[in-house]
């Protein structure tokens, strides 16, 4: 696996398109989502399968498939614009949304844990258990303010994709009005 | 607790090399970001090693993963931003090469 891994972080590296190389991280982060889990950390695993291979690998092979088909005729990049602010703004908050919803699935399954089974599993043998247990007393003040840059995150990347409708639509004059 | 923690620093090291390559030799925003993501995975890695090489036999370390999970988020926020600056700086140069940006060469 961690042969598979450097391999496909060489290819990601060495290869001529951005389509290969995309891929190819794709396949090191499934591989590296395997060592995880080889290593006994499964909650990480299920998150790095989750976050990596399924929504950054969407971001960029959106990215790269829109950036290669898009032509240079102003009409179609008008269009495209618009199309683009929507599914990029939707994507990122997904994104989030994803990120959030996993994290406050270790804090429903530690409370689960407390109530249900009350002293059937002993702490620290469960993973999930554990990483909600850190995450929410310990790291409490992190926990926050990775929420806070998820919500900062999701407007500035709206910001990036409005402003430049807005001027697309400037420059492409009353027609659209 | 099969695999010795050097073989997975190695591993890691092995990766953060890669991603720091391609980060200093490519040219293509994309593949530019893919390396930092790379760079990330190895650092995430690392963390693991050593929280499991910190762990008793009957509990593991869970710091190692806590910490994990916070660089994973960063990546999802760097990965939507960086994309989204990507997009806009194609739609001003019609090109994702990174010797197109010169605006604020002196």
């Amino acid at each position: 696996m961690a042969a598979v891994s450097v391999a496909c972080a060489l290819g990601v590296v060495v290869s001529r398109s951005p389509m290969q190389s995309v891929l190819n991280l794709l396949g090191s982060f499934l591989a590296l989502a395997v060592v995880y889990l080889l290593m006994g950390f499964q909650f990480l695993a299920t998150a790095q399968v989750l976050v990596y291979a399924g929504a950054i690998m969407v971001l960029f092979l959106f990215v790269v498939m829109l950036l290669n088909l898009t032509d240079k005729e102003p009409a179609q990049s008008w269009l495209m614009g618009l199309f683009n602010g929507r599914v990029l703004g939707s994507l990122a908050s997904f994104l989030g949304l994803a990120a959030l919803g996993m994290l406050a699935a270790g804090g429903a399954t530690f409370e689960a844990f407390e109530g249900g089974l009350d002293g059937s599993h002993e702490g620290g043998l469960d993973p999930i258990y554990s990483v909600a247990e850190v995450l929410f007393s310990k790291y409490m003040l992190p926990f926050e303010a990775a929420s806070v840059l998820l919500l900062a995150t999701m407007v500035g990347v709206m910001l990036l994709a409005k402003r430049e409708r807005g001027e697309e639509d400037l420059g492409q004059g009353g027609g659209a009005a | 607790m099969s695999i010795p923690t050097e073989h997975i620093l190695i591993l890691a090291s092995l990766l953060f090399s890669l991603g720091a390559l391609g980060f200093l030799l490519r040219r293509n925003v994309i593949v530019v970001l893919a390396s930092v993501e790379l760079m990330l995975n190895a650092a995430n890695l690392t963390f693991l090693a050593g929280s499991r090489a910190h762990s008793t036999s009957d509990a593991l370390s869970m710091e190692g993963p806590v910490f994990s999970l916070f660089v994973i988020l960063v990546a999802a926020c760097e990965a939507a931003v960086g994309l989204a600056l990507v997009i806009a700086f194609y739609r001003q140069k019609r090109t994702v090469d990174l010797e197109a940006a010169t605006e604020l060469k002196g």
